[in-house]
């Protein structure tokens, strides 16, 4: 992690002028004819966000549906809503080079039923959840970061952060992020040490994921 | 927060003493991507971290957890509300000094015009008026001002008990506790008494507020202990760079924090799981 403790002050000051200055950011970023590179601009990243959002919300609120069906329905949202390929392969980072292409595909698959059901697990619980869009700033060069805030009914609200790059051609999620926390910072480390600790074995990685799907699914049929 | 300087030089000199134990293996110059990790990582004493987090995790499990969950399901929720507020009323001061440690005059004003509200009309700390009147609190320590003066985090560590944690949060805490007008008063039975109630609610409304996060973390992920390494660690440099500021909720870091950011009403986790 890169943390500069002593720039801090002069970021968060940075943090808020470009606060202040985003909508005139996007605004003048929508309006400026942008050269040929592959880049996400914010309105569309916030647009994309809205839509996305607003479907989970619609899913995760029907009455008409029980658990199971909700859960279904989140996990087709998020399939068309995340870049479940490339996040998977910015979690093995440097271990996707050692991993045979076997290996490789079948972690792709095991990934995908992984974050597909952790997530849907825990939006399909969520009732009456209500979520409006926050700031949304440009970043980096490659993607946007769209702020959501998400409450509950009874539940203090909590800060959800997309992150939104251009993935062939359309806007996709590489990143979740949850008051500070980065989903795939977290998962990444977390596959690293399990690799790492059985002496650097993608194997072993795919081993315990099998493992954890399996275990995913019987709490499922329970719940 | 400790009833008793002694108190935290002791945990001090053990983890120090433990510290010395066991070294993570740094990998070899023909691996720089495997350097570059273990840099980032910020873990040398992994080996020796585990172990703790092996012991937190038994006792959390048979002590931490289900004295957590007694207090949850038998105390009502307008008492654990108000408990959390006085509780966070009462580190107003230590907050008041990070405001003003780290040059943030907005800041300070917010949590010394919160904390007379808040102890007068507001009962002791008992109801947060200041947040119904639209002045939700924030959090500080001396950690985060120790890292906002350029101070280094230092290497990872695991304290049992204490949750994540690194030499720059340990020495925050010492100076929360010095800084903390409680801490100045005599050595008679009654602040002794309050002092140790103090710390046991502080232990058992933190553990409450992380019933929910700390199971999840157990069902889903492969390996816990980065995975809270990991959440730790980016959670701090979001609290140093106070990102949770426009009146969002700001729940405790990792397993740490003793109350320390706890600043929203007990909501989500107090509810019962039928909802």
């Amino acid at each position: 992690m890169t943390r500069k403790p002593a720039s801090a002050p002069y970021m968060s000051a940075m943090k808020r002028r470009l606060l202040l200055s985003a909508p005139l950011l996007a605004a003048g970023l929508v309006a400026l004819p942008r050269p040929g590179r592959a880049q996400v601009d914010a309105a569309g990243a916030t647009a994309f966000i809205q839509t996305a959002g607003n479907e989970l919300v619609a899913a995760m609120n029907d009455p008409r549906l029980d658990l199971a069906t909700r859960r279904d329905r989140v996990a087709a949202t998020l399939r068309r809503t995340i870049d479940v390929e490339g996040t998977g392969r910015f979690i093995l980072g440097r271990y996707v080079r050692q991993a045979s292409p076997a290996e490789l595909a079948e972690y792709t698959r095991l990934f995908d039923d992984i974050i597909v059901r952790n997530l849907s697990a825990r939006f399909g619980e969520f009732r009456g959840v209500r979520f409006s869009l926050g700031r949304s700033q440009q970043r980096t060069e490659e993607d946007v970061l769209v702020n959501t805030i998400v409450e509950r009914p009874n539940s203090p609200a909590f800060s959800l952060d997309w992150r939104v790059s251009e993935v062939g051609g359309q806007p996709r999620v590489v990143d979740v992020i949850a008051e500070g926390t980065s989903l795939r910072l977290t998962t990444r480390s977390e596959y690293s040490a399990v690799i790492q600790r059985s002496g650097g074995r993608v194997s072993a990685l795919l081993e315990a994921m099998r493992n954890q799907i399996a275990q995913l699914a019987a709490r499922e049929g329970r719940g | 927060m400790f009833p008793n300087r002694s108190g935290l030089v002791r945990v001090t000199m053990l983890a120090a003493a433990l510290m010395a134990s066991a070294c993570a293996t740094r990998p070899g110059d023909d691996d720089p991507e495997g350097q570059a990790e273990f840099r980032e990582t910020n873990d040398p004493l992994e080996p020796t971290n585990r172990a703790m987090f092996a012991a937190h995790e038994a006792v959390d499990r048979n002590v931490l957890q289900p004295v957590a969950e007694a207090y949850r399901d038998l105390t009502p929720q307008g008492i654990r509300i108000a408990i959390r507020n006085v509780l966070g009323n009462l580190r107003a001061p230590v907050i008041l000094a990070g405001d003003l440690l780290q040059g943030n005059i907005p800041r300070a004003r917010i949590t010394l015009s919160r904390f007379m509200v808040n102890s007068t009309i507001g009962v002791g700390g008992i109801i947060d008026v200041a947040r119904e009147w639209g002045v939700p609190g924030h959090t500080e320590d001396s950690g985060q001002t120790l890292a906002v003066w350029g101070v280094g985090e230092g290497p990872y560590m695991f304290i049992p008990l204490f949750g994540p944690s690194n030499p720059r949060d340990i020495a925050g805490q010492a100076m929360d506790f010095a800084i903390n007008p409680l801490s100045w008063f005599g050595q008679g039975l009654l602040v002794d008494a309050a002092g140790w109630t103090q710390l046991g609610l502080t232990v058992v409304d933190t553990r409450e507020a992380l019933l929910e996060p700390i199971d999840q973390v157990r069902a889903t992920s492969l390996d816990p202990y980065s995975t809270l390494r990991s959440a730790y660690r980016q959670r701090r440099g979001y609290e140093i760079r106070n990102e949770e500021e426009r009146g969002r909720v700001v729940g405790p870091s990792g397993v740490t924090g003793f109350g320390q950011g706890v600043t929203g009403p007990a909501g989500p986790d107090a509810l019962p799981p039928t909802q």
